[in-house]
Formats: structure tokens, sequence, C-alpha cells
């Protein structure tokens, strides 16, 4: 099933905040209301999260529900498995996805599995927060997505907000889904005054409650000629190419998916029964991913809907360079995603 | 007998303050009922393995850690406790889920992949989850210590004196999870109580080949707590677990027990032990039959009353058995059930 | 008619010069008491820019250009 929602609904009051505020927010109004709520992980005390995740939260609801942990992921990330077997429900924050090598037993043979060995007697309401994604010049070890590789690991759900009112949309259904959530922010949608401008990470947001359901992607933009299909941050980039294209008369569909656990596989096929061209951007590594499936949901059911071979725009197999201009060259940038459409369209020579 | 923070003792039987008559005779139960389904299990897992050994095979197949010799540490542990006490365990988890009071029939149609089980089948029998006693095992080491840590956390934001119990082997105190845990649960004063397993041998590889330090109950001097390594004997376990609990209990925090007991049979079963230079030495370090001579002789239990402890065992341990074979092998198709709630 | 000012994020350099990084609002937006209007910046601190009044706002500073503390970065009529 997909929503296309161009505009949010006219009805829920919304005013312009950043992505950071609004999942701040989220954080801020589900913690009001339900006493389980808590939210634990490095420096999101007084500091407010490396990157914004919780400024603000420790003044309003105090060290007992914002606290501050040692360096010790597989322990604090066990204790919140812990706590949510026990009846809380404990947002944990990973500060970087990159850091998942520390700590992923606890995450994919815990976290991810017990509900199921359990036979479902068993529940993790957990939401596992993290900072993921390139493009300021932060090495090789600070700058994954990884999202696939979450994805790849079967109990979890994965969800990856683009836009300010996703961000607390999905932030609201995380934590209200009795299941493990990981919920990925990508640094560059987040609206930080110290990265480089991204008009995108302000936008509408709804005052009051806002839920998005987890497993629905959003056709943010529709177009006849070819579907852009994509998540986080290449979103972005996908609408400035679309914007681009348009005055060449080229029409682009954008579908952020939104969700990759589960997957809005109906989407992808919806799409794509509608144009015939697919490219898929994703800014995780290549091969073995997101990418490679978002395809495959089309061949798995009916490869005649495409008119032309898909073109999938991510990082290729290679960790991500150092300088500016090699790092910017992996990453799926406006560029690339424009050359992949001319590409599927049949534009190049 | 109470330890300084930090200082480790080695406890003996002799200087535990006298135990009661009823509660040792429940002791020596929960062990003989513990040896005995071990015995059980061991039986049905290798009944239809051959010819030869083949793992998969059968109506218990993949692989199987058995308990044997280590009955004190899972007697001794979960006495002061109740049910409203969580208890993780390692890959070898059945006297613990037995002390702790886990339904054996359930735990059984478990271990023999029925849909009557704990896990309708899907965990097995490294991965047994019972939320009524909060018991949960898992077959990564060292990795039950961290969700204990919640389990407590959780208790004590309720405000009630619950405890968790976290258990593992000397080989998993060499962990990043081990160290974590034991920092993060002292740091934050958590009512856990830390159980090392001292078996001697990490699979193949003996204690001193592995760890720096002679006894992992010195390791509790670097997070702050107290550190307590004890012998096989049912009695030191439960005296250092009372005290454990208790400090727990008050708010006082985390503590170390570390004890020094024997795995009388293979890592896992079909484990010839060629490694192994102490296997005689180790059948005559059973705990039970000790143990047993020790109660005969003051007393609290005579011929009669051992033969009617053993009766009884086989009795439960036969009917577990008995409705795990008897209950119905999980529908395939319902093979994806349960990833998500 | 009230000025909204850039607040003093460096107390040992009153002159600081910082940038607002983000206008939530557009040149001509209601604003009302409590709404958060900009996000600005003085070297590695940030912070947020409450409005005290209401009305209507205009901005007088650009996103990225250089601006003083202290100095008036917007009005609210």
């Amino acid at each position: 099933m997909t929503l296309t929602n161009q505009e949010l609904p006219a009805g829920p009051e919304t005013r312009r905040i950043s992505t950071s505020k609004a999942m701040v927010e989220a954080l801020a109004q589900v913690m009001e209301s339900d006493e389980r709520v808590f939210y634990m992980g490095e420096d999101v005390g007084a500091y407010g999260g490396i990157f914004s995740s919780t400024t603000g939260l420790l003044d309003r609801f105090g060290p007992d529900r914002i606290i501050d942990t040692p360096i010790s992921e597989t322990a604090f990330i066990g204790l919140g498995i812990g706590a949510a077997v026990e009846g809380l429900r404990p947002v944990v924050e990973l500060m970087f996805a990159d850091f998942m090598g520390v700590c992923l037993d606890q995450i994919y043979n815990h976290m991810a599995k017990i509900h199921f060995e359990s036979g479902g007697n068993v529940k993790v309401p957990m939401v596992l927060t993290m900072a993921a994604g390139g493009g300021y010049s932060d090495g090789a070890q600070h700058s994954q997505c990884l999202w696939g590789t979450f994805a790849h690991l079967p109990g979890m759900k994965v969800v990856v907000p683009s836009s300010p009112a996703d961000a607390k949309g999905l932030m609201t259904a995380a934590i209200r889904d009795d299941n493990p959530v990981v919920y990925v922010f990508h640094k560059g949608v987040m609206g930080l005054p110290w990265m480089a401008k991204n008009e995108r990470a302000i936008d509408e947001v709804p005052v009051g409650e806002h839920v998005v359901p987890i497993g629905v992607a959003n056709v943010v933009r529709a177009g006849d000629d070819v579907s852009v299909v994509t998540i986080s941050r290449s979103v972005h980039h996908a609408l400035d190419v679309a914007d681009r294209l348009a005055g060449e008369g080229i029409g682009v569909e954008v579908v952020d998916l939104r969700s990759l656990v589960p997957l809005d596989r109906q989407a992808v096929l919806s799409t794509v029964a509608k144009t015939g061209r697919l490219v898929v951007v994703d800014e995780d590594y290549l091969s073995f991913g997101m990418s490679g499936e978002v395809v495959a949901s089309v061949t798995d059911v009916d490869p005649s809907l495409f008119s032309a071979p898909p073109v999938r725009v991510a990082v290729p197999d290679v960790p991500i360079p150092y300088a500016h201009a090699l790092e910017q060259a992996v990453l799926p940038g406006s560029e690339r995603i424009e050359a992949a459409v001319r590409r599927v369209l049949g534009l190049t020579g | 007998m109470t330890t300084t923070t930090g200082a480790s003792v080695d406890a003996g039987s002799s200087t535990q303050p006298a135990l009661q008559p009823e509660l040792r005779r429940a002791l020596y139960e929960t062990m003989v009922l513990s040896r005995t389904y071990e015995e059980a299990i061991l039986r049905e897992y290798h009944a239809d393995k051959g010819p030869g050994f083949d793992i998969g095979k059968g109506l218990v197949p993949g692989e199987m850690h058995l308990s044997a010799g280590q009955e004190p540490v899972a007697a001794g542990i979960c006495a002061p406790l109740t049910t409203d006490d969580a208890v993780t365990a390692t890959h070898r988890p059945h006297h613990l889920a037995i002390a702790h009071g886990v339904d054996l029939r359930a735990m059984t149609a478990e271990i023999f992949g029925r849909a009557t089980g704990l896990g309708h089948g899907r965990g097995g029998h490294m991965h047994l989850f019972d939320p009524q006693t909060h018991f949960s095992c898992s077959g990564i080491i060292a990795e039950g210590y961290p969700p204990a840590l919640g389990q407590a956390f959780a208790f004590r934001r309720a405000g009630t004196d619950r405890v968790a119990v976290a258990v593992t082997g000397e080989g998993a105190a060499n962990q990043g999870a081990f160290h974590e845990s034991l920092n993060l649960a002292a740091r934050w004063r958590l009512p856990v109580v830390f159980v090392v397993e001292d078996n001697d041998w990490a699979i193949s590889v003996p204690r001193d080949a592995a760890t720096a330090i002679a006894s992992n109950a010195d390791r509790a001097a670097a997070y702050g707590i107290p550190g307590e390594r004890v012998g096989n004997d049912v009695e030191a376990v439960y005296a250092a677990a009372s005290r454990a609990v208790a400090r727990a209990r008050a708010g006082d925090g985390p503590s170390l027990i570390e004890v020094h007991t024997v795995r009388l049979w293979g890592h896992f079963e079909g484990d010839a032990q060629g490694y192994r230079d102490d296997l005689e030495s180790a059948a005559e370090r059973d705990p039970i039959p000790a143990y047993e001579a020790t109660l005969l002789a003051d007393g609290v239990l005579d011929d009669a009353a051992v033969a009617a402890v053993r009766e009884e065992a086989s009795a439960l341990v036969e009917e577990a058995v008995a409705y795990a074979k008897e209950s119905p092998i999980p529908d395939p198709a319902t093979a994806t059930a349960y990833a998500f709630a | 008619m009230s000025d909204v000012l850039f607040p003093e994020l460096s107390k040992e350099e009153p002159g600081a010069v910082g940038v607002v990084a983000t206008w939530f609002l557009r040149d001509g937006d209601r604003v009302r008491v409590d709404d958060v209007i900009a996000e600005v910046q003085v070297d590695k601190v940030a912070a947020d820019v409450v409005a005290t009044s209401a009305g209507t706002i205009r901005l007088v500073v650009e996103e990225g250009a250089e601006v003083r503390q202290g100095a008036v970065i917007a009005t609210i009529g």
C-alpha cells in the first residue's frame, strides 16, 4: 500500500522544524505519556546526543530517564533487552551504525531472536537508534549506512526516515511497536548547524501526535517516466534530480521506502508497473544489500514490468574514502542519480 | 566468611553455618532430580544417532550440553531465589532451569522440538525461555550477562527487591561481555548476582591455559564488587549465594561468585575428550555421592529416603520425557511464525 | 514592534560573530510566543531562538551571513 503524500494533510497543525528536533519531539511526547519509555546511550544526557538526538530531554525528564552509559555497547544494549523483556520500553542509542561490530551479538542473536526462539512467549519492545551516513569526510569507520546488514538479519524491523515529519512519525511508531525496531537516522538529514546546509532537513511537522506506519512506503513525488526508489538522504538527492529533469520534460517518480523491514514490495511493484523503468539508489554498499532486494521484489513477481534493465546507484564495494573528492565519487549523489535516470531512459549514447 | 570488597576467599563446607535438615534434603533432592534428568536426556539423545554418530539424527537432534557434576551450582544458587527472580544461563542450562522451577514437561518438549515446548520447538535445548520463572538461556558465550542487567534494572525501577542471577562459565570470563557487564552493574549498583561455573574446561582448553589469573573471583576487585570462590559443595554455594542475594535485595549492588565445579561428561555429547587428562579424578569428584554420604552420616537421610528421592526423581523425569514424546511435531507450514509479534 | 536579537552564545567574547544557521519561518509568516524561529551558531555552539512576542515576522539577515552577537536578526510586529 502506498500513500501519496506530497503535502501533509491540512488537518493537523504543522510548523517547520528540523529532523533532529522532530525526532526529539516524538520522544518527548511519547515519554510524557508513557512512564515505561527511557533513552539510554553514550552522550545522550547533558550533551544531548552527538547528532542532536536528545537535545533538551535531560532537562525535561531527568537522569533516570535520559541515561548516559559507559562505553560498553554490549552491556547496555543487552541491558535494554533485559529491561524490555521485563516490560519497560527502552530506546537505546548506538552512537554510529558503524559501531555495530562491537555489540552485534546482542543485537542480532538476542534482541532479534528472543521472540522467535521463545515461540512468541517473550517480547522485546525495544528501539535501537543509530546515526548513519557520510559526505563530510568522517572516513571508512564513521560514514557507513549498514541498514542492509540489519535488514538482512531476521527478527528486527528497520526504519529509515528521510524527512522531519517521518522522523517524528516513525519514532512514535517504533516505540509503540512490540518488536525490536532499528531506527536509522542519517546525519545529513538531521539539519545540524555544523554540517553542510540541507534545505530538505527542515520541513513541516505536525505539532501534535504524529504516527507513520512501519512498512509503508511514500510516493514523495509522482511521475510517469522513471521510478527512483530509495531511502534516507538519497531521497533528497532524488528530489533535486527530479526538479532539474522536470525542466526537460522528464517525469521522475520518487518513492521513499521509509522502512526496509518490513519492505513495502507492493509499492515497488506499483511504481515499476507505472513507469517500467527503475533506478534504485542506496547509500549502503552495492552488493548483497538493499538495492538488489528492491530489484528482486520486481523480478520475483513479474520481470516483464521492466522496459529497460534496472539501474542501481550505490556505494561501490569499497570502504568509504576520506578525501572529499574521493568520498563524493563513491557516494550516490545527484550527478550519479541523474546519469542513472538518463541511462534507464536510454538517453545516454 | 564475608568478604571485604574485592577480596576473594576459598570457602569450604566446614565453616558454613548449619542448615536446617529440610533445606539440606531439598538441596539433595534438587541435585538428584537434575542428575536423573541429564541421565535421561543422555539416554534419549544417543538412542537413535546411530549407526556411528549422526548429530542431526534422532528425536533430540543437534548439540547437547549436559550438566552432570555441576548440580551444586544450580541447587545452591537457586535455593535463595523465588520464581520472581530472574536467571540467565548458558548453553549448558538444564540444571539451572530445573533448580529454578521451570516446568519440566514444557522444557523437555522444547528439547525434543515439539509444538508443546517452551518455544513451540523454535528454540531447542540452548534457547529455553520461561517467562513464568524469568528464566532464559542462550548459546553465545558470556552474552547472557548483559540482559540480566536489564532485568535487574527493571526490577529495581519497579521498586521491588527482586534480583537477577547471571550464570556463565570460566572460559566466558575472558569475553568482553563479562567485563562490560561487571563494570556497568557495579557502577549502576544493579541487583545482580554474577555466577561463574569454573568446571576447569572451556571445551578442550583448561582454565590456566586461557586465563591470566588464578581465580575469576579476584576479577571482582577490578570492578569494586565482592568476589568469592567456593568449591563444588552445595552448602558452600548456598551460603555464598544467600549472602550475594541478600546484598542485592538490600540495594547494595552486585557480587561475583565463582564455583569450582566439575564437568563429569564431555563439553557436548559426542565429545571424545581425548584432550582430557583428569577424567578419572573427575569421576571421584562427583558431588552427589559425596553429599549423599554426608547426609546419611548426619542422619538427615536414611537408605529408604535415598531410594524414595531417586524414585520420585525418576518418575518426574520419565513422565516429562513421555509427555515430550507424545507431543506433536510442529507443522512445517508454521516455520516462519513468531518472527514478529 | 519588537526586535529579535542574536543571542549571546559566547560570554567571553561579547563581540563574537556567528551565523543564523537555519530560519524555521519565512519572511512574513505569522509567529506565536514560544515558536522556535531560528537556530543560530557561534563556533561550535548552537542555540534556538524562540519568539517572545506574537505577530508578523520580518527577517533582517540571511542564513549563513555573518552576524555579530546582539545584532537584530528579525522583527516581530
